[in-house]
């Protein structure tokens, strides 16, 4: 893929959390590459060091506690691996934001609304206080807040769970950033909000042609947006495949179990197929496979060695040595 | 009527155990944590001075008629020297000082941990217009001048360390009160609580059997912290002279030396000692309190600990724990790919 | 801040004061039939008959011959019209007079000592919060623990004894005629500043750490929680997260130790100023003490409690004024 058509490539991400009691692996070495204006799934369940990757694209990690290793961290070309706190300070929030998962708490509770979104615009586009109200209105009118002008008057704890998600939308767009990453955008609300949160973020997205690394648990919130998916498994990517792909056949066990809670409507024999136990604890994973403790097709090798990442097909890598789906590839 | 109250006392005795379980079990963490033995160590030391303070003390500390021996320095024959004004020894006065301290400090802080558990409980899970009673009094309670009421109340009752240990009780509850209650709030919407409610469970069953234990490791720490505050007070109490006159207490101590002339006459080891005294019995039971707090929230000791094992990171192990997680990426066909590896 | 709400807090104040006011009424009549009896202890070498005339007189004097409402109507009445009672000292001063007398002095030591705890308090824990984990938070921390476990009366004995009686840098023991009519010339605030100092050093440093440590926690606290992350986000700049996000936040916790500490300004002093001979509102009261001087007694216990509800409703409000939570009563 030529590199000027790509928004974030993201080469060898390490992140590493010393302790007292030993040093946790959070992320071991991810690749992740978003095309422009495409949206990206990351998939995975908590604690596989999802929000630790985010965090760390952000460079929002802090060290202490954390340290970050990384080859290659490029924006639009620009590689970001070496920028000084200043300059990051300039991107974030202007070509490149995040949506947090809590707006609760995402939000400071002692500031209204208004306020917050127009500290971004004279932060970043030298407004004056005034200018900045009339931009902070028409954000959150885009982002459908009703009675934009007086709800920015509100502290958060004054809004809906889906307003304040919204709000955080607003600010995640204000200045139309090249990059969003929206972390768990939708878990901490509603069924029914939660599709009328995904609505404004998806239909946000392809009006401006952002790019989108959206973070999830819930592979049916994927479903509607994503064009690719990147399946993660206790720090480490083990699928990577298009949507249409990874939903029809998936390679990796992990994935197929992922699938498998997902409810369908037209599936009425059938129970969910479930994934037992949970993520190994990131300071005692297991030999071999990561996987392999949960895993129904396991073999002795699983146990000894970590399967590479294998190219399958053009857009499709999995890790594992008996991936699904696959001729001459084990299990089925 | 009979069986009900059989069944009352078995459920209070079920929700006790599960209230002292965890009791063990802290005792057993603050062991293993180093700053916590060092407070236990301290405690226990102190528990058998005051318990054996006769076999300790060299001297009788209530001996007035030393008249000889008036105003010693420190010697061998007294470790301390004596008091200027009566010739009693200090170093014996110091051991036995350690028990009015104990006495008092333990048996407020008990029946504060008490007194509070019940009104925090009752407030935050019956709520209604206990709620609303509880909290009336914690607010008025809460500008009524302590110390000022405390000598009225000497004043009108006698002074004595029963005296003293009311009015603790009467004024200490109302703090635990409201950081008991806030908890219970919390709790009370829990769960397993709500489980129990829909199986039937009766209000006092709940209390005793899931809210109970559920505060009792704040409890626990909480009890600590404010025996070492009434440590503090009783010998504030005790310098104003509303203590049992006839006890020996390190307030007292203190007091007397003030007023015997210590400072004029330079004798400064007569008001250092009651002072190492307080020192040790009130730091020992924070420093529990305080190691109690940090076991609870882990998370706070941990983030400063960060720093210090940044600083003994070592560069060439990090390079090793990064290299560890390199792979190279095998690009081709897969089934090919496979028999390669294997 | 809502109307309703003020009006309710201050309605709430009126009903505290009323029901300290009962309490007062009602303490020195606690164990005897006739309050006279209290007020005027029988002495040995009284017969019984002297005793009665002496009772009689005392009824008569403080108004005990009428039913006890009457008596705890009167009292209001007094109350109102500003009238605390009359003291049993020769002349027959009134409360109100000895208490504007003493005030001052205390003030003097209890507000000069708040100011310099806050002042260094905020400063020092600002600096350990920045610095945290290393050498100048793990002082703090240590010093905190051994202040906390030495009594500041115990403090000032050893300042009076070192720089008061060896050094002779200070006076240990303060004479109240130091200055013949306060007029705030500067030899007189001088000569006053002097006499105070052992006893604000000995009152504040224990302020001083205490204070530090408060800040240095809810700083960190705020550091902690989510919205600083989203600040970050918005490529606010290091100094604009801290005073705008964190300090804000972290102001909540300390105005509620700011508010006990003011109430407790005009008793909190009390052993201190025995130790030093300064003839504040401690001394006062136990001079009352001693002389068995109830009505001097309560009225200071009026006063004081009244000082207490007046600086809890003011901390109330200026909460609620931060806080905006606060007002619907989330924060309760």
């Amino acid at each position: 893929m030529n590199e000027s058509e790509l928004m974030l490539k993201l080469r060898n991400l390490k992140v590493i959390f010393p302790s007292g009691q030993g040093i946790i692996k959070a992320v071991e070495g991810i690749n992740l590459d978003i095309e422009k204006g495409k949206c990206v799934a990351l998939v995975g369940e908590s604690g596989c060091g999802k929000s630790v990757t985010s965090l760390a694209i952000m460079r929002l990690l802090n060290s202490p506690p954390a340290i970050v290793k990384v080859d290659e961290l490029k924006l639009d070309q620009e590689e970001l691996k070496d920028y000084s706190d200043g300059k990051m300070q300039e991107l974030r929030g202007r070509t490149l934001s995040m949506i947090f998962q809590d707006a609760m708490t995402a939000l400071n509770p002692v500031m209204t609304i208004g306020k917050q979104i127009d500290e971004i615009y004279i932060r970043h586009n030298h407004l004056s206080k005034k200018e900045a109200r009339a931009e902070t209105i028409r954000a959150l009118d885009l982002v459908g807040v009703p009675e934009a002008k007086s709800r920015a008057n509100s502290f958060p704890h004054q809004l809906s769970g889906g307003l304040r998600q919204r709000v955080l939308i607003a600010m995640a767009f204000a200045c139309m950033p090249k990059l969003i990453i929206a972390d768990e955008p939708t878990t901490a609300l509603d069924v029914t909000i939660q599709a009328q949160v995904l609505n404004v973020l998806s239909d946000m997205q392809k009006k401006h042609q952002v790019s989108l690394l959206l973070i999830t648990h819930d592979l049916s919130v994927v479903a509607n947006m994503a064009d690719t998916i990147y399946v993660m498994y206790s720090g480490k990517i083990v699928e990577k495949a298009d949507k249409r792909d990874l939903f029809l056949s998936p390679h990796h066990p992990y994935t197929e179990g992922l699938l498998g809670s997902v409810p369908k409507l037209s599936d009425t024999q059938h129970h969910f197929v479930q994934i037992p136990d949970s993520v190994p604890h990131p300071m005692f994973k297991p030999t071999g496979c990561y996987f392999h403790p949960r895993c129904r097709y396991k073999t002795k090798k699983c146990e000894e060695r970590m399967p590479p990442l294998v190219k399958i097909d053009e857009n499709c890598e999995v890790r594992c040595w008996h991936p699904l789906h696959i001729k001459g590839g084990g299990s089925q | 009527m009979k069986k009900k109250l059989y069944h009352l006392l078995k459920i209070c005795g079920e929700g006790l155990k599960r209230f002292f379980r965890p009791i063990g079990s802290f005792i057993g963490k603050l062991w293993r944590h180093p700053k916590g033995r060092i407070g236990l160590i301290i405690v226990g030391l102190l528990i058998l001075t005051a318990i054996f303070a006769p076999l300790i003390a060299p001297y009788d500390p209530y001996d007035v008629t030393e008249r000889a021996s008036k105003g010693l320095s420190p010697s061998w024959n007294h470790l301390l020297g004596t008091t200027i004004t009566t010739g009693q020894d200090i170093f014996s006065m110091l051991i036995y000082g350690t028990r009015v301290s104990l006495i008092v400090g333990l048996v407020t802080g008990i029946s504060i941990a008490f007194l509070g558990a019940i009104m925090g409980i009752l407030a935050g899970y019956v709520g209604g217009l206990a709620d609303t009673f509880i909290m009336r009094t914690v607010d008025i309670m809460l500008v009524i001048p302590t110390l000022p009421l405390t000598i009225v109340l000497t004043n009108l009752f006698g002074k004595s360390y029963f005296m003293i240990i009311f009015i603790f009780v009467l004024f200490g509850w109302t703090g635990l009160a409201r950081v008991i209650r806030s908890l219970v709030l919390v709790l009370k919407n829990a769960n397993y609580v709500k489980a129990a409610e829909l199986a039937g469970a009766s209000r006092w069953h709940i209390m005793i059997k899931h809210i109970l234990p559920g505060v009792s490791h704040l409890l626990i720490m909480n009890t600590a912290l404010t025996c070492a505050g009434i440590m503090i007070a009783e010998a504030g109490l005790s310098f104003l002279g509303l203590g049992d006159p006839t006890a020996i207490s390190w307030g007292k101590m203190l007091a007397d030396a003030q007023s015997g002339g210590a400072l004029l006459f330079g004798h400064w080891w007569w008001i250092i000692a009651p002072g190492i005294g307080i020192f040790l019995s009130v730091f020992s039971f924070m420093r529990i309190g305080l190691v109690m707090e940090e076991i609870l929230n882990p998370r706070m000791k941990q983030s400063s600990n960060i720093y210090k094992i940044f600083k003994t990171l070592n560069n060439n192990y990090l390079e090793e724990v990064f290299e560890s997680m390199d792979e190279s990426v095998i690009l081709g066909d897969f089934a090919e790919k496979e028999e390669e590896i294997a | 801040m809502q109307k309703s709400y003020l009006i309710k807090r201050i309605l709430y104040a009126i009903f505290i004061f009323f029901v300290v006011m009962v309490l007062n009424f009602f303490i020195p009549r606690i164990g005897v039939d006739d309050p006279a009896e209290r007020y005027y202890p029988p002495q040995g070498n009284m017969t019984d008959v002297e005793y009665d005339i002496i009772k009689q007189v005392t009824r008569e004097q403080y108004g005990f011959d009428v039913s006890n409402l009457q008596q705890f109507l009167n009292y209001a009445k007094g109350l109102f019209q500003g009238d605390l009672g009359t003291s049993f000292r020769p002349g027959n001063p009134k409360v109100s007079d000895l208490i504007a007398e003493r005030l001052p002095w205390t003030l003097v030591l209890s507000v000069t000592n708040l100011l310099i705890s806050l002042f260094i308090g905020l400063m020092i824990g600002t600096i350990a919060a920045w610095r945290r984990g290393r050498w100048q938070d793990t002082l703090l921390l240590n010093m905190s623990t051994i202040s906390t476990a030495l009594p500041a009366f115990f403090l000032a004995l050893i300042l009076s004894f070192y720089f008061g009686f060896e050094l002779e840098l200070f006076p240990a023991y303060t004479n109240p005629n130091m200055v013949s009519g306060f007029d705030w010339s500067w030899e007189a605030v001088k000569v006053v500043m002097y006499n105070a100092a052992l006893p604000i050093i000995s009152m504040s440093i224990g302020g001083i750490i205490g204070y530090g440590q408060g800040t240095r926690n809810a700083v960190i606290a705020v550091t902690n929680e989510d919205f600083i992350l989203t600040a970050r986000a918005k490529g606010l700049s290091r100094n604009q997260v801290i005073f705008k996000h964190t300090l804000r936040n972290a102001m909540l916790p300390i105005v509620t130790s700011l508010g006990m500490s003011i109430s407790g300004l005009i008793g909190g002093a009390v052993i201190i100023e025995q130790i030093f001979n300064w003839n504040g509102m401690g001394t006062l009261f136990l001079e009352a003490n001693n002389t068995n001087d109830y009505p001097l007694m309560m009225g200071i216990m009026l006063f004081m409690s009244a000082f207490a509800i007046v600086a809890n409703l003011v901390t109330e409000l200026c909460y609620s004024l931060l806080d905006p939570r606060v007002t619907v009563g989330e924060k309760r």
